[in-house]
């Protein structure tokens, strides 16, 4: 049995060199391209997807030690595009080109995950990660902020 | 301008369109816009399509090119308001790289001035046409009909036919020859806050991007550069590289010696990008650096700055400027520099090429598809139009993707190797082998009277132009690039501008506002320096600067200038800034470029060198207003980018090469970074003007008065705090 990976709910056999980052095995082996190449080295939070719910840059980490491990993508974040943060983000406008825009919502997931209700400070210190060179900064606070709201009031 | 009824031509179903319904085909008359320099003479093309199938379902092209700057919001908003169009029924589609859609090369803050009203005039002919169709299915006549969200209505008896039922007869109707166009109160898009067209797919992951793109039996590459510009290969190992599993091919690519064009390097070919990165690792190359090896840009930086701070060659002189300094009650001078940008959008450049036997297909994340049809047409010997460029969706550009060299390196081993080709560049190769932002110095002495009006003013700028690129011999930067130091706004009787000596080293491109950047901080930052000498307040001091200026030409602009001048500080608490805590201070800089204006006030607090910006209050006057969302988020993105500029990025050289590598000493703003941006747009009648760049400028002047308010202390050089690297 070859080792695998799960990824969205789906599992995917391992099938390349071990060493390839999780980044080039979504983007070239599955052809899931809504995870981006940014830097390649973990500077820019492009790349952001979640292993076992949590944000990883995955442009650094060999898929070979994400065997049996469970991956969400953009594409898997919710079933319909409507994952609190997903309606915040159009609610606010965020994007401008978009490229970062997987990335930023993926750690913004992740942050939300494990603190409903963040501080200014606690967004700031979650997404310095993640680089916008449009410069939507300030719609991306806001967003986080909205979707926190939205949560908190579905509890 | 003129526009067709093109329903029976058959050019469009390579578009992919239905057949039925109602298309309008727009043609922009090329010499009126080769008039305006924004390309050559070609008689009349069909520049823009309106396309009404018989369900109602509306497509609108949109020929320029998208980058996250809106334009494809924008315009096409603009259409479906003059046709009244029910918006959530129209796609926007992206035009292909063809001359049919008028000029398509997207910069210059242009894409609006040009568009907007033949933009406008095509949806009012369709309208026009719809309601004519109408009419005549109801047998009354058309001043009988109104179009409201997708259909027409009969005044008499309330029915309704929607554009659907209605577009096939439509195309049929004469065109009208003027077509009415709505009354500002009438808008319903246009000047509205209006979503992206697409955003719904960017937060799911499922905008397509330059990048992205996937093709059966792709083939993967990455490349190496030769370090300095005008070296060459020397030698090449690419056995270790070959060994590698999954590599096929190592292929050297030429350099293409046009303005644009590759410099040449080494790519190799694998099964995946990251294959091919690693394996690009394992090449053994040696290089032949050329004559540029010496090029270290701190020494460079010395150097423009001795040569504006001695006499250099006379680009412009008007008055007496002896006469002006020997008369003074003031005088004062400063000196300014800046260096080299690197673009970094967050998508390195990328494209996938397929050069086949009879066919050769790019899709590329491009601001001009155009010369790319021109570069490869030359390359492969094809006619420019055989040469099919789809426009993908640009992970950010900011000027750089003007120049699509990575493009020709993919067509290259495309056509070497047979395959299917996605080349993308790695963010390393993307920061060392950029089209850069001039690195600067600007010099500037004054001349003051005893009431503080500025008399005299000598302005030295030594840059390399981007002029080099078309002709390296250039020594220094040409008078016509100097036009927006001579046509400052502010009101100088005696000038005198010179240019120093200036030889590019690297390649000097675009970057967005362009030479606006540096000339908004000298000029912004040093009337603020002659304020404070004179005594006076920024506000009232560079009032009087633009009162000062009698030419009648100018008077309009000042007039604009000054309004949102005075905005920006009235909304900032200006006024009270008195009462602001110890170590806080604002700065204000307006700046005219692009032909619309900008203006900051920054409110900074300055703890030790630690600079924080707190608010930014940035008004603008771009006329009338497209989108007044996206016009808010350009702000916001040149605040953010004008402060990256200001405080910290900056490409160093030495030996000839680039020293950064990636963000970590390249260090673009962060989220902690970002202050309280406050946009505001007061009401305009003025024809649209565009504002993808003009927002940048003002960012870096108002910083440094804000600080030196705050502090004391005056940044004179961008970045004011730059990393050592
Ligand atoms: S691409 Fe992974 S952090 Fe930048
Ligand atoms: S939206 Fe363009 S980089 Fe973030």
């Amino acid at each position: 049995m070859k080792q695998s990976i799960i990824i969205n709910g789906t599992e995917h056999a391992i099938d390349v060199d071990g060493n390839m980052p999780l980044l080039w095995f979504l983007r070239d082996h599955l052809e899931f391209t809504g995870t981006k190449f940014g830097c390649g080295s973990g500077l820019c939070g492009a790349c952001t997807v979640h292993v076992d719910g949590q944000a990883i840059r995955s442009c650094v980490i060999p898929v070979s030690t994400l065997v049996g491990k469970k991956i969400t993508t953009i594409e898997g974040l919710s079933e319909n595009g409507d994952h609190p943060l997903q309606k915040a983000w159009l609610n606010n406008n965020v994007p401008q080109c978009g490229y970062c825009q997987a990335g930023q919502i993926m750690n913004a997931a992740s942050l939300l995950a494990v603190n409903a209700s963040p501080s200014e400070e606690e967004i700031d210190t979650a997404m310095q990660g993640n680089i916008c060179r449009c410069g939507t900064y300030q719609r991306i606070k806001k967003a986080i902020v909205e979707a926190a709201d939205t949560l908190s009031k579905e509890v | 301008m003129s526009i067709s009824n093109i329903s029976r031509r058959n050019f469009l179903k390579t578009a992919g369109a239905a057949t039925g319904g109602l298309v309008i085909g727009v043609a922009l008359p090329m010499n009126a816009l080769a008039a305006k320099g924004i390309m050559k003479d070609s008689g009349e093309e069909l520049n823009a399509f309106i396309q009404i199938d018989d369900n109602g379902d509306t497509i609108i092209y949109c020929g320029r090119c998208e980058m996250g700057q809106g334009i494809s919001t924008a315009l096409p908003a603009a259409v479906a308001d003059e046709m009244e169009a029910d918006w959530a029924r129209v796609t926007v589609k992206q035009g292909d790289g063809d001359e049919k859609y008028g000029p398509q090369a997207t910069g210059g803050s242009a894409s609006i001035r040009v568009m907007f009203q033949p933009m406008r005039e095509a949806g009012a002919t369709a309208k026009a046409m719809l309601i004519a169709a109408a009419a005549k299915v109801w047998k009354t006549s058309p001043d009988n009909c109104f179009a409201e969200s997708h259909f027409v209505i009969n005044k008499t008896n309330n029915q309704r036919l929607g554009y659907g039922e209605l577009a096939s007869i439509a195309a049929n109707m004469p065109v009208p020859e003027k077509p009415t166009l709505k009354n500002k109160s009438d808008f319903k898009y246009i000047g509205k806050a209006l979503p992206r067209h697409d955003q719904g797919e960017v937060v799911v992951g499922k905008r397509i991007y330059g990048v992205d793109t996937k093709l059966p039996g792709l083939k993967y590459a990455a490349i190496v550069h030769c370090p300095v510009l005008g070296g060459a290969l020397k030698s090449l190992d690419k056995s270790d590289a070959l060994k590698m599993k999954g590599v096929s091919d190592v292929i050297e690519i030429p350099r293409f010696n046009i303005p644009f064009g590759s410099i040449g390097g080494v790519a190799v070919v694998a099964d995946n990008s990251w294959t091919a990165q690693q394996a690009v690792k394992k090449l053994k190359i040696a290089w032949d650096l050329g004559e540029n090896v010496s090029y270290d840009t701190k020494e460079y930086k010395q150097q423009l700055v001795r040569n504006v701070e001695k006499p250099a060659t006379l680009a412009s002189e008007r008055g007496d400027i002896k006469k002006a300094f020997g008369e003074a009650k003031h005088k004062m001078s400063a000196t300014y520099t800046g260096g080299h940008l690197s673009h970094a959008p967050m998508e390195p450049n990328a494209s996938v090429v397929w050069v086949q036997k009879d066919s050769c297909e790019v899709w590329a994340s491009t601001q001009s598809p155009a010369d790319i049809q021109k570069v490869l047409g030359q390359y492969l010997k094809r006619e420019p139009k055989d040469i099919v460029v789809h426009v993908a969706m640009a992970g950010g550009a900011f000027g750089r993707k003007f120049k699509c060299d990575y493009v020709h390196e993919a067509a290259v081993i495309s056509q070497e190797t047979g395959a299917p080709i996605q080349l993308i560049w790695t963010r390393e190769e993307d920061m060392r082998t950029g089209y850069y932002h001039s690195i600067n110095a600007q010099h500037i002495e004054a001349s003051m009277d005893d009431q503080g009006n500025v008399t005299g003013w000598l302005h030295r700028a030594a840059f390399p132009s981007i002029g080099t690129l078309f002709d390296p011999s250039m020594i220094r930067t040409p008078a016509r690039s100097l036009g927006d130091v001579t046509d400052h706004l502010f009101g100088v009787e005696n000038m005198r501008v010179e240019s120093g000596d200036a030889k590019a080293h690297t390649r000097i491109g675009w970057y967005r506002a362009v030479y606006a950047i540096f000339y908004g901080f000298a000029f912004g930052t040093f009337a603020d320096e002659l304020a404070y000498k004179a005594g006076k307040d920024h506000l009232s001091f560079v009032n009087q600067l633009f009162d000062n200026n009698k030419n009648k030409e100018q008077q309009a602009q000042i007039k604009r200038a000054k309004n949102i001048l005075a905005i920006a500080a009235d909304k900032s608490g200006w006024d009270k800034r008195q009462n602001l805590p110890k170590g806080q201070g604002i700065g204000l800089a307006v700046h005219y470029s692009f032909q619309s204006f900008v203006a900051m006030a920054v409110h900074v607090e300055v703890k030790g060198d630690d600079i924080k910006v707190l608010n930014v209050d940035c008004v603008i006057d771009c006329g009338q207003v497209l989108n007044l969302d996206g016009a808010t988020a350009q702000m916001e993105g040149a605040v953010v980018m004008g402060m990256s500029l200001a405080l910290s990025t900056e490409v160093t050289f030495r030996g000839g090469a680039v020293v950064n590598s990636n963000f970590h000493d390249y260090p673009v703003m962060r989220i902690s970074d970002m202050p309280n941006v406050r946009v505001h747009i007061p009401d305009s009648d003025e024809s649209p003007t565009g504002l993808g760049e003009p927002g940048v400028a003002p960012f870096a002047p108002a910083l440094s008065n804000a600080v030196f308010a705050a502090s004391g202390k005056r940044y004179r050089d961008l970045p004011f705090k730059p990393l050592s690297v």
